[in-house]
């Protein structure tokens, strides 16, 4: 069973994207509503998160943010972290690539769909 | 055995449940709207409320989509547009998709 851990400061985002990602693929979710709660969820997870979905404006600590501070700990390094935000402009989009983040989605997602998007990102498709 | 029609009806049972908890907060930011948009009718707009409108204009365009409420995305993404400007260039017109996004979001029944 994947394990996915969803960061976000929303928590209807959160339960949605939940509800979405246990009900419609029945992976494991773990939740946290910050980044830096983020962290300290994948740093203590065990088995470690399959991948994290994140979003990007957060209070205090940004998803880039975030990001940077996870690529800081050896553990946590190979996981892909997909963003999930509502900036739909080129411009942020065109921010976020080479930043080594594995796919960016968009909100608003459509909950029947999430998993599907999410797999896809991440070649899991045929698993 | 689920079928996949209990399934849906199921999730969408449930997806209501988070509709219902969270549409308080929802009302609670498209009244910060309609009051953002009021102060630049008024040429009032503190720098805090602009930004504070257009912080909770982009979370409603994140979210509204989500519950099915396409049109709610919709007009909460050109709000988050107009905001994003120093300076509200059409106080109207932003008036107009405040009122319009409430009509969408909760029609009077």
């Amino acid at each position: 069973m994947r394990r996915i851990l969803i960061i976000d400061d929303e928590e209807d985002i959160r339960e949605v994207a939940a509800l979405s990602l246990e009900t419609t693929a029945g992976w494991e979710v773990l939740t946290a509503s910050s980044g830096a709660e983020g962290i300290r969820v994948a740093e203590s997870s065990t088995p470690a998160p399959d991948a994290i979905l994140m979003d990007v404006m957060m209070p205090e600590m940004d998803g880039p943010t975030t990001f940077r501070k996870m690529q800081e700990n050896p553990a946590l390094t190979h996981i892909p972290v997909l963003l999930l935000t509502a900036k739909v402009q080129g411009v942020d989009q065109r921010r976020f690539s080479g930043m080594g983040f594995a796919g960016v989605l968009f909100k608003p997602f459509d909950p029947l769909a999430l998993a599907a998007q999410i797999a896809e990102k991440l070649g899991w498709v045929n698993e | 055995m689920t079928s996949d029609a209990e399934f849906d009806e199921q999730n969408k049972t449930m997806l209501a449940a988070i509709w219902q908890r969270h549409r308080p907060v929802v009302l609670e930011r498209i009244n910060l709207l309609d009051k953002a948009a009021a102060a630049a009718m008024e040429d009032a707009l503190s720098l805090e409320m602009h930004e504070e409108a257009a912080g909770v204009a982009h979370k409603l365009a994140g979210s509204l989509g989500m519950y099915g409420y396409d049109e709610g995305t919709r007009v909460a993404r050109e709000i988050e547009g107009m905001l994003l400007e120093d300076v509200v260039s059409d106080p109207a017109r932003l008036w107009g998709l405040a009122v319009e996004l409430r009509r969408v979001v909760f029609p009077v029944m």
